[in-house]
């Protein structure tokens, strides 16, 4: 029967005269006629129907529940929900088609409809027997074999095993790979993609990809260069919402730098995946933890907390309870349990019971001293705190106290044979050994502090009313997953922080596939510039399915038995054919994938806001690189924080070579972010951001144009292209202008840069103080370099016209 | 080289000659989905009209070309390629506008109702005894937790006005001239009792941090009718009492893009971050870096065609704009002496005075959102003093404001909006003077313009000026009146957020309150 109906459905959509030329890979057709549960069917009942027939439960209308199979098919009056196979016979499809307004669904006040597209998708699932799945996201993934699709390997186009996916998906709809990128382009993607940095002029002139496993060979480099972690941190700190400030009222400053190089060194470690993720969530719950599993527990203290007079203990601490559940769910299951504060989850079956089950795993936290000790000072005082010495100083302190030990022998020596010449030695020894304990000391002094996890007696938990903190009438919960996902059996006693992390990432017995699969999916996202599924942050029933959901699968699986090896996921997605792809629009992408949904080509986007510091900082040859260390002040405009009180802040910025560090440690204050992280869509780290907007706004074209921060990169780039005194004009502008886009200008590029300096040089001649004002923009010291004024100003404008080119920000 | 002024001409034929292709465009696809394809083809002109030699009026007739498609509702809201600044939602607005912009005037800190608007007899009455328990047990509490609670009569005297006869204290001598014109609503009830929470609330709906404020929801879905000036303008003034901090997500654009974000404009250094030029640097010679950038970007997306670079360059093109207009209009020079002694103004001061007049010039160019901070409300102690000097800050420039659109015929499509993010308790606090303490159950506001009723009183609280009682109105009401004012429904304006349809009014009951509208 269904069979025969096919052809009815697509005459019925071509009566409706919309068979859009834009649509693309499916046919309308296969959509309507075939209609796939995953992708399609769901998404509709979700969208259209669970706010009322879906999980919760004190909002359900009429007892009907549709994100159920039980609820689907249930026997009512007048008949059966679904019936298999019989769209005429189902009640819903009864319901979804009336014209009556008392009856048709959705109901006409809920402001939902259904396209008569949508009403015949229905129909045509109902036809085709109902087929019935979990959700996808809460299926475990699958294996399956990969497909045997020609993807055209060879020397010059290497692919792998992903490869197969992504072309098993062109074979349905002719598409096809566009060409491999350009060395130029790829290179630079690579770089950008996996450090955060343009590359090195000379790392591209040396550069020929169509070498066999050059390419690969740079891959490598970059996942071992220390610049990889600093690069993937910006992401997770995005995850966490770490930031320098407290968020609420005075939002003052807040000790977690230590934690941030936390991030940084574990990545770079490429500590297991697993491993990462128990450290901060438990690492004082693990067996002799390490002074780095201990900062690693800064991560639970990274909420935001009020410092307000007359805040009540209680209301704070039941928003601080709820912003764990956001952040957790949203880092690691990417999940919106947080929705089920007030009310059941409407879209996914959390109840409110789940939401503060969950919360009660973080109830041993100690966090509520600063509610009682509070104090208007900044950095404010967040007990539990402790001090912790960098990775760096650690290695010194180590190094030091080895000398010392070392010369302390040689005392002891000496003392036992006493002659003139020993007494000397000795002497000196002795002011050897003084010299080296005031080192020892001083680097031992250079500790900064973090919050860190102390485990107390768990607060008690109760399910707030319509999360309601003044209402105590509700049960008192003990620690629990949300029930379909899984138990965690203690026994008699209450599961701890530690058997959550652990859950996470048990791929036997907890949800470790799960997690892979909303990690795998963001790594994918931050090479491709979107997800296999667009819901970064939500893989729950109102997420977007994935394009290729056997495909997210498998590189869950890998990343579970790589042994969540971070690092190999990375390189397995660099590597692929895809990846290296072209990201030029044909008109047939155009037309038929306007959305790249098919991955049939690379894509290209603004970089994130540190990195478009970062590259400024290289393209002018100011980066300071060191790894980890307190936070850097860049030049922030006068007054900024004039809003913040208790107390009163000045913005200083940092006039030491900290000054030039990269984007990922500008201090972060939540409430006033520096003015250019926020021009470039850097979010304020109050919640859990997965993905950034980009956006392209006046105030970021300001930010280019006239922030200190970028003259000065400008100035940098001039001066150094002026202190090779051999060049003339044009090879300065040629190379000045290949320093920022790895490539050389052209005539027409050459001749308005040209233009430029000319203009320039002429103004400037007449009005050398303008010149000598505008080349002291920043606190880059040139002055003993005895530069030409006018000819540094008008090259630093040359520069200036350079460093703000769309391509020195883009990735390819 | 082609002057502002004829880059805008061009800017407007081009417009003209494309309407029929745009029309043609937009009934050729059934659904509204089409966007994507609409925008590349929109891309598509724009790199045929740079090829055409059109130079830089091209970008400029492109930002006005979509202007007209978002205006027709065949562009989306958050399409990647729309030229910043000008930009609004789709079919909007839902139904006629009363108003073309909003200016709110934000007490931060919480201005008292019982001494500016709310009198209550009774409250003299029992100036001094307990506070009856009946009223707050049970209830939250700020500052006066674990502290005896008794009542304080009145700080000042009050009196009626004008024709209505509204109730006004003597903090507030000049909004005797506006009784007539403003709504006072004394039923206002909010959910948060901090600040920075409490301020979070009143500008999103929500305490829970990451959503957009009431400007951008405005800026987003109704774009804006100025194309040298942000849409949402925030202008910040203080004096008063230790003022208590704001954040820059009362004006934060949330999960909504960037640029629907409110600009700050400051009184002293900068009127807009990095809006001068560096140093050394005249406007002679930073137009031809603009240009030359402008060239070489657009030379290079004739090989690379690429949509997100089209929108980089009208962007420095309407930076450009703005590194002109901005300083211009804080040139209060223009302005005459009879004005700004009307506002209580001294040009560059910084004060709500001046802020005032300078809401008015932007409302005069089409800014859509206009929010203007006065801090210092927040008066737990010495209110006598305090409210002196926040009256004495703020009150003749409020009426001026108000009096001076009046007789520019603005009045009539401009809604004005006074108030804090919550009250004050009728209970005494004590530090220094007599004082109060934060209160959400029952506070006034006020609000006046287009489609408002003037002279009018709405709502009551009950005897001691604890809870609203009567006609109570809540925070979700005033987004949704507000919204609906400008022509939006606060049901349909909507944005996909975390699976959800997100809107400024959440999920909660939210209504319009008819009864104050004309």
């Amino acid at each position: 029967m269904t069979r025969d109906r096919r052809p009815l459905y697509v005459l019925a959509l071509q009566m409706c005269a919309a068979v859009p030329l834009w649509l693309p890979s499916v046919t309308v057709a296969q959509e309507i006629s075939s209609p796939d549960f995953a992708e399609q069917i769901r998404p509709l009942l979700s969208d259209r129907c669970y706010a009322c027939h879906g999980p919760d439960e004190k909002h359900r209308e009429g007892d009907l529940r549709l994100d159920e199979l039980d609820g689907v098919t249930k026997q009512r009056e007048g008949g059966r929900i679904v019936v298999p196979g019989d769209a005429k016979a189902s009640l819903l499809i009864k319901r979804i088609t009336s014209n009556d307004p008392a009856e048709v669904m959705p109901p006409p006040e809920s402001g939902k409809s259904l396209t008569e597209k949508e009403k015949l998708i229905l129909r045509a699932w109902v036809d085709d027997g109902a087929t019935w799945r979990k959700h996808w996201a809460y299926e475990l993934p699958r294996e399956v074999p990969t497909p045997s699709v020609d993807i055209s390997a060879d020397i010059h186009e290497p692919a792998n095993w992903i490869d197969s996916f992504i072309a098993q998906k062109f074979s349905a709809v002719s598409g096809q790979w566009s060409p491999q990128a350009d060395d130029i382009t790829l290179l630079r993607r690579v770089t950008f993609d996996l450090t955060g940095l343009p590359p090195a002029v000379e790392t591209v002139s040396a550069a020929d990809l169509s070498k066999f496993g050059q390419y690969e060979r740079y891959v490598e480099q970059l996942l071992a260069s220390p610049a990889f972690g600093e690069r993937l941190a910006v992401y997770w700190l995005d995850l966490v919402r770490y930031a320098d400030s407290v968020g609420y009222h005075g939002d003052q400053e807040h000790h977690s730098t230590p934690y941030r190089d936390y991030v940084i060194n574990a990545l770079n470690d490429n500590l297991p995946f697993d491993q990462f993720t128990r450290e901060q969530l438990a690492g004082d719950l693990l067996p002799n933890p390490t002074e780095e599993q201990i900062a690693a527990t800064c991560y639970n203290r990274l909420l935001q907390t009020s410092h307000e007079g007359g805040v009540q203990p209680k209301e704070y601490l039941a928003m601080y309870a709820a912003d764990r559940v956001r952040n957790v769910s949203g880092v690691w299951m990417g999940a919106t349990v947080g929705c089920a504060q007030c009310h059941d989850h409407k879209f996914d079956p959390y109840s409110d019971r789940n939401f503060y089950e969950l919360a009660a795993f973080f109830a041993d936290v100690d966090e509520s001293t600063h509610l009682t000790k509070g104090a208007d000072a900044s950095p404010t005082q967040r007990f539990p705190e402790k001090d912790f010495l960098g990775r760096v100083e650690r290695q010194q302190l180590a190094k030091i106290r080895t000398e010392i030990q070392s010369l302390e022998e040689e005392q002891s020596r000496l003392a036992e044979a006493v002659t003139d010449s020993t007494k000397r030695t000795a002497e000196q020894l002795a002011s050897l050994i003084t010299a080296a304990k005031e080192q020892e000391q001083a680097i031992a002094n250079q500790t900064r502090r973090a919050m860190v996890t102390v485990s107390i007696e768990p607060r008690v938990m109760r399910i707030l009313p319509r999360g309601n903190w003044l209402d105590d009438s509700g049960d008192v919960v003990s620690p629990a997953l949300p029930s379909f996902l899984g138990k965690i059996d203690r026994g008699a006693g209450s599961p701890s922080r530690l058997d959550l992390a652990n859950w996470f990432c048990d791929a036997r017995h907890g949800a470790g596939l799960l997690t892979a699969r909303v990690f795998v999916n963001r790594f994918w996202y931050l090479m491709f510039g979107e997800g296999l599924s667009t819901s970064l942050e939500d893989f729950g029933g109102q997420g977007d399915a994935p394009s290729h959901p056997e495909l997210l699968d498998q590189l869950a699986i890998e990343f579970v038995r790589s042994g969540w090896d971070i690092k190999h996921m990375f390189r397995l997605l660099a590597t692929t054919r895809t990846y290296r792809q072209s990201s030029l629009e044909s008109p047939w992408h155009r037309q038929h994938d306007p959305e790249n949904k098919l991955f049939s080509r690379q894509a290209r986007f603004r970089l994130p806001a540190e990195f478009v510091r970062d590259a400024a900082l290289t393209y002018g040859n100011l980066m300071v690189r060191q790894v980890g260390g307190g936070s850097a002040r860049p030049y922030q405009p006068g007054g900024y924080y004039k809003h913040l009180n208790f107390p009163p802040r000045e913005y200083v910025h940092d006039k030491s070579s900290n000054q030039w560090r990269r984007g990922v440690y500008t201090h972060w204050q939540r409430m006033y972010l520096h003015p250019m992280l926020r021009a470039f869509d850097a979010p304020s780290r109050e919640e859990c951001t997965s993905k950034r907007t980009r956006s392209n706004t006046p105030l970021s074209a300001l930010v280019l144009m006239n922030d200190p921060s970028f003259i000065e990169a400008a100035r940098g780039l001039a001066t150094n292209r002026l202190l090779d005194s051999t060049a003339d004009d044009r090879l300065r502008l040629n190379y000045m202008f290949q320093l920022v886009t790895s490539r050389t200008p052209d005539p027409l590029e050459y001749d308005v840069l040209r233009q430029l300096l000319d203009d320039s040089r002429q103004e400037f001649r007449g009005l050398a103080s303008e010149a000598r004002k505008l080349n002291a923009i920043g606190m880059m010291q040139t002055g003993e370099l005895k530069l030409d004024a006018v000819e540094l100003a008008a090259w630093t404008m040359v520069a200036r016209g350079i460093l703000n080119l769309g391509e020195a920000y883009t990735r390819n | 080289m082609i002057d502002e002024f004829s880059r805008l001409s061009i800017g407007r034929i081009m417009s003209v000659a494309f309407r029929s292709a745009k029309v043609a465009l937009h009934h050729s696809f059934a659904e509204r989905k089409t966007t994507i394809k609409d925008l590349s083809m929109l891309m598509q002109r724009r790199s045929f009209l740079s090829r055409a030699g059109l130079g830089l009026g091209t970008t400029a007739a492109m930002s006005l070309l979509a202007r007209d498609l978002v205006a027709s509702g065949s562009l989306p809201t958050n399409s990647p390629g729309l030229p910043a600044g000008i930009s609004g939602s789709l079919s909007l607005p839902h139904f006629p506008p009363k108003v073309k912009r909003v200016i709110y005037l934000y007490m931060s800190g919480g201005p008292s109702q019982l001494e500016t608007f709310d009198y209550k007899p009774k409250l003299a009455e029992m100036d001094g005894q307990p506070m009856p328990e009946s009223f707050t047990k049970g209830q939250p509490i700020a500052q006066l937790q674990n502290a005896p609670l008794k009542v304080q009569g009145h700080l000042t005297k009050f009196n009626r006005y004008g024709k209505s006869g509204a109730w006004i204290s003597d903090f507030l001598p000049h909004h005797r001239k506006i009784v007539d014109e403003i709504c006072i609503v004394k039923s206002m009830v909010t959910e948060q009792i901090n600040h920075d929470p409490a301020h979070t609330f009143m500008n999103t709906g929500t305490a829970i941090n990451g959503r957009p404020s009431i400007g951008s929801w405005v800026t987003y879905g109704l774009g804006s009718d100025c194309d040298d000036l942000p849409g949402f303008v925030v202008l910040t003034s203080v004096g008063g009492r230790n003022p208590q901090p704001i954040s820059s997500r009362q004006w934060s654009a949330g999960f909504l893009p960037s640029r629907y974000q409110g600009v700050e404009f400051n009184s002293t250094g900068d009127p807009v971050h990095f809006v001068r030029n560096p140093d050394g640097v005249s406007r002679a010679l930073q137009q031809k870096l603009l240009d030359g950038i402008g060239r070489l970007d657009r030379h290079r997306n004739e090989l690379v065609d690429n949509p997100e670079l089209a929108t980089r360059i009208s962007a420095y093109e309407l930076a450009f704009r703005m590194q002109a207009s901005i300083p211009r209009l804080m040139d209060m020079s223009d302005e005459p002496q009879s004005i700004l002694d009307m506002y209580g103004a001294k040009p560059g001061d910084g004060s709500f005075a001046s802020n005032c007049l300078l809401a008015r010039k932007l409302a005069e160019r089409g800014v859509r959102f206009i929010q203007l901070y006065h801090r210092g409300w927040d008066h737990h102690g010495d209110l006598v003093r305090y409210m002196n000097m926040c009256g004495g800050f703020t009150d003749q420039a409020t009426a001026a404001l108000l009096l001076d659109l009046k007789q520019r015929g603005m009045l009539h499509d401009t809604l004005i909006v006074w108030g804090g993010e919550f009250g004050r308790t009728p209970m005494f606090q004590g530090k220094g003077g007599p004082g109060r303490d934060h209160h959400i159950k029952g506070f006034s506001m006020w609000l006046a313009g287009g489609g408002i009723k003037p002279g009018y009183v709405y709502g009551e609280t009950d005897e001691l000026g604890y809870n609203a009682s009567v006609d109570v109105v809540h925070v979700r009401d005033l987004h949704a009146t507000l919204l609906h004012q400008l022509g939006a429904d606060h049901q349909r304006l909507t944005h996909k957020y975390q699976g959800l349809d997100m809107r400024l009014t959440g999920v909660l009951p939210a209504r319009v309150v008819r009864e104050i509208l004309v």
